[in-house]
């Protein structure tokens, strides 16, 4: 039983817009995911997953992304706030898996240039997690006036973002290790 | 009338240990209704999902198998 194998975290980057802010932010999350010992992480943009538009759902699904999911153990996922909502793009990519999602965590940072930091948003996708079968966590991390917080270079400015970035983590990675000895080890049915 | 549980295990195709049954999960396609294991009690097909405690894989069947 291999029970130390290293978490695997990837970051998903849930906006196509030109110019997205949340990219310094999934950068910044993902460097610091990847500090954590016994964590691996990846960054996955979703402007670079060959989905058609003409279909959606598993029937569309991409085997490179379906097998990264497959693969981790939690989820990371930077949501941009457009419009009160989450991208367009992030709900199709979400929807092309389904059983990879099962019985994983998932922890949401929200990013917006107004004051709320993307509370709208991650608000909006948690029914579309649960449904998923994947598991929040209570902490997020809210990149409100996003375009104070990265100069132009897309280095971070207030690294208070850091600190709260590691609670994010902490509590992600409990529920990680949770949940990977949940599935599979923790049978459904106990009289089975 | 729920659909009982299979008796028999899957067996990871990596490691071929028994994998662990760790949940049920209603699927609602609409676009794909699978009728062959519509389950009408529940209102769409019942999927099992397990998981290898060896290298951790995946895998899902419908609970009428």
């Amino acid at each position: 039983m291999d029970a130390n194998r290293p978490l695997f975290i990837p970051v998903i980057l849930g906006t196509a817009r030109m110019g997205r802010m949340s990219l310094h932010v999934a950068r910044v999350v993902t460097q610091e995911a990847g500090k954590r010992a016994g964590v691996e992480t990846e960054h996955i943009d979703i402007t670079r997953l060959p989905l058609p538009t003409n279909d959606a759902g598993e029937a569309i699904k991409d085997t490179g992304y379906s097998a990264k999911i497959d693969r981790a153990d939690a989820l990371i996922i930077v949501s941009p706030e457009y419009n009160h909502g989450y991208s367009g793009l992030l709900k199709h990519v979400l929807d092309s898996c389904l059983k990879e999602y099962i019985h994983k965590a998932v922890g949401i940072v929200g990013v917006s240039t107004g004051p709320f930091g993307g509370a709208r948003a991650i608000q909006n996708l948690l029914p579309v997690m649960r449904e998923l079968g994947l598991v929040t966590i209570f902490w997020d991390v809210n990149f409100s006036n996003v375009q104070k917080v990265f100069d132009n270079e897309g280095k971070l400015l207030d690294e208070a973002f850091i600190g709260r970035t590691e609670k994010f983590l902490k509590e992600l990675i409990w529920m990680a290790r949770t949940l990977r000895h949940g599935r599979e080890h923790i049978p459904l049915d106990e009289s089975a | 009338m729920m659909t009982a549980t299979p008796a028999t295990k899957m067996i990871c195709p990596n490691c071929h240990v028994e994998m662990n049954h760790h949940c049920d999960k209603l699927m609602q396609a609409t676009d794909s209704p699978q009728s062959t294991h519509q389950d009408e009690a529940v209102g769409g097909v019942l999927e099992e999902f397990h998981s290898c405690p060896n290298c951790g894989r995946g895998g899902s069947r419908p609970a009428s198998d």
